[in-house]
């Protein structure tokens, strides 16, 4: 068991508020990922979950015990760092059983709790090998070993995978996420990069400019993003954000008309906006077909993967647009071409850049 | 290539390299000449260079001018040993605190250690022989070894400081997690990463203990068994005559086992310097 409270955590370094009020409840055996630009404090709210950094205001509970003066190890807490911090002149083995050796464990059992710890991340034929003998990926495996084999209530990951090449990215996730099942532990996992959290994390918390602006599922965030922030963060090509003009609000929604494109009715939550303001219709591209919908764009650029042709333009209106269109889409670079979107497609964000929840997004598969 | 040199720039370079080394080395080489002459033909008028006379007699003589010599070269190892084991001692823990800790008046303390190098010896003297002599230290190893602890602390200090600050913070962060006390971490990650900074700083430690020695040997020491080869040469200036061949002889032998720790360790060094290029 380990869930973890962050009550009003706050931070800052002189002058400077890094963290505001942060609330998070996280449950037990969660996978939770940090994520948001850099310089969005999430490495901050790390360190200070992990006992290397005090918050300033606020405190902090794992199985509902405070431990905001703990010690790591008091914690149950172990980290693995971004440089996975190994010990350069100690072997393997010895890294691995750093945790072991200050914890003072008899030798018998430490040899075999390294040992296991070896075995879950292959690592047995390498004790014997320094880390500068490593590769990325080993050395990475090293780092989780000398985490795991403590066995903690809660694993801390400082963006680990953002020194491996794509590649190999992509295999430690599905490892990490691997081990997540097997050790059955709560994690927290810090990344910039958005494919990372919608990949591996059962909640995602958006951090920007040191607040939390979401907090949820995956599937969550990118169905119904709450701001504009996160809508713009999660899904790859970025989502498109069209300036429009409340027209009316109905039973059957709200109408509006997007700046040099068509009048739409769309199906979300119309609370707080009255005709005439303006607001933001967000898209996302692979939402976005070809046809006959009243919304046209100068195509400037137009990449094609095979399964879809990513395509790149301006609207008459002057906005920048990206489409994920389909592979043999008959859509050519400097030229003309018509789009389509669904209403029940569109987001909609005020001014303040809040969400219009919408009424008929997909049903959450969890 | 950056580092690619015309003729003319090689020319200079070398020229420049060898007056410098001349600089350095000729009296070196004026010590060994002048070993190897018989007394009697060091100040023939005109120079000889080269005379058929040579002979390494100074070095059995000398043994029998100055029975204790073989014991003020021990001891000048001894003294700059001690001198540098305790100043290591010292620094250590020191320098970590300075590359690690925050503690008030860092900044400042740290500047007046380097105020304190800014003196040389000869000006604390009196002061010094005053503590000394009222902690009861004159005429013993510890009139020249404290002292000598005390001048090169600072030194120490700045070398070694500098050069823990390069250790990756991550490493301690990551020790601190897995529940390793500061001590602990100290031994075990921070010392074994630092080795090439620990020989650099004990190399100018013992050296600069060795150059310092005479000063403190003449005015702290009267016993003569304690006296260290610096201070010992003076037996070779006799009521009579000096025998110039005999001393130099002295001094070189003397300096032969430094030269030998220090062209060991030199290579060490090297070693130590890329094994210990870490970090990716």
């Amino acid at each position: 068991m380990a869930t973890l409270d962050l009550k009003s955590i706050g931070k800052s370094f002189g002058d400077a508020q890094v963290l505001h009020d942060i609330e998070l409840s996280i449950n037990d055996k969660e996978f939770i990922v940090f994520v948001g630009p850099s310089g969005c404090g999430k490495s901050t709210l790390l360190r200070i979950i992990a006992g290397l950094e005090e918050a300033t205001t606020g405190s902090l509970l794992i199985d509902g015990d405070d431990v905001s003066d703990a010690h790591p190890i008091d914690r149950g807490i172990s980290m693995v760092f971004q440089s996975y911090a190994l010990y350069p002149h100690l072997s393997v083995f010895e890294n691995i059983a750093f945790p072991l050796r200050v914890a003072k464990l008899s030798k018998s059992v430490l040899e075999d709790k390294v040992q296991r710890a070896a075995e879950i991340l292959q690592l047995t034929d390498k004790l014997n090998l320094k880390p500068g003998q490593l590769s990325g990926g080993q050395r990475q495996r090293v780092a989780i070993g000398r985490s795991i084999v403590r066995e903690p209530k809660i694993f801390l990951f400082d963006e680990p995978l953002s020194n491996l090449d794509a590649a190999l990215r992509g295999d430690m996730r599905v490892e990490l996420s691997q081990l997540h099942r097997d050790l059955r532990a709560t994690m927290i996992y810090v990344t910039h990069d958005q494919v990372e959290a919608m990949t591996m994390a059962d909640r995602i918390v958006v951090l920007n400019q040191g607040r939390v602006e979401q907090f949820g599922t995956p599937m969550e965030l990118y169905h119904h993003p709450a701001t504009k922030f996160v809508a713009a963060f999660i899904g790859q090509p970025n989502m498109n954000f069209l300036p429009a003009t409340v027209t009316d609000v109905g039973d059957a929604g709200l109408c509006v008309q997007v700046d040099a494109g068509p009048a739409l009715v769309l199906p979300v939550e119309s609370a707080g906006v009255s005709a005439g303001d303006r607001v933001e219709v967000g898209i996302r591209p692979e939402d976005i077909t070809q046809g006959a919908g009243g919304l046209n764009i100068n195509v400037s650029v137009v990449e094609r993967l095979g399964g879809i042709s990513i395509t790149y333009g301006t609207t008459d209106g002057g906005t920048r647009l990206c489409a994920a269109l389909g592979g043999t889409a008959d859509i050519r670079e400097d030229q003309k071409a018509e789009l389509k979107l669904e209403p029940k497609d569109c987001h909609v964000f005020d001014s303040a850049g809040k969400v219009l929840r919408r009424r008929q997004a997909p049903v959450l598969v969890e | 290539m950056m580092d690619r040199y015309t003729k003319l720039q090689l020319v200079g370079i070398y020229a420049s390299i060898v007056v410098f080394l001349i600089f350095i080395l000729l009296p070196f080489f004026e010590m060994f000449m002048a070993s190897l002459r018989p007394l009697e033909h060091l100040f023939r008028s005109p120079y000889q260079f080269w005379s058929d006379d040579f002979s390494f007699q100074a070095y059995r003589d000398m043994w029998k001018t100055v029975p204790l010599l073989g014991r003020y070269i021990l001891n000048s190892v001894f003294i700059s040993a001690m001198v540098t084991g305790l100043t290591m001692i010292l620094v250590i823990p020191a320098a970590y605190a300075y590359a690690r800790l925050d503690f008030p008046f860092k900044n400042a303390s740290l500047a007046l250690f380097l105020g304190v190098n800014m003196f040389t010896g000869a000006v604390l003297l009196i002061p010094l022989y005053r503590v000394l002599s009222s902690l009861g230290l004159l005429n013993s190893y510890w009139a020249m070894i404290v002292p000598g602890v005390a001048f090169l602390i600072p030194t120490g200090i700045w070398l070694l400081r500098s050069y823990l600050e390069k250790i990756p913070l991550e490493l301690e962060e990551a020790a601190f997690m897995d529940g390793a006390s500061r001590l602990y971490t100290l031994r075990r990650v921070v010392l074994p990463l630092a080795v090439p900074g620990l020989i650099v700083v004990g190399v100018a430690v013992f050296i600069g203990s060795y150059a310092q020695q005479f000063l403190f040997a003449i005015t702290f020491n009267q016993t003569r068994e304690y006296q260290p080869l610096p201070a010992g040469l003076f037996e070779f200036i006799g009521y009579q005559s000096v025998t110039w061949n005999e001393m130099m002889a002295a001094a070189l032998t003397g300096v032969l086992p430094v030269m030998i720790i220090f062209l060991y360790l030199q290579k060490y060094l090297v070693a130590g310097l890329t094994a210990g290029a870490v970090k990716e």
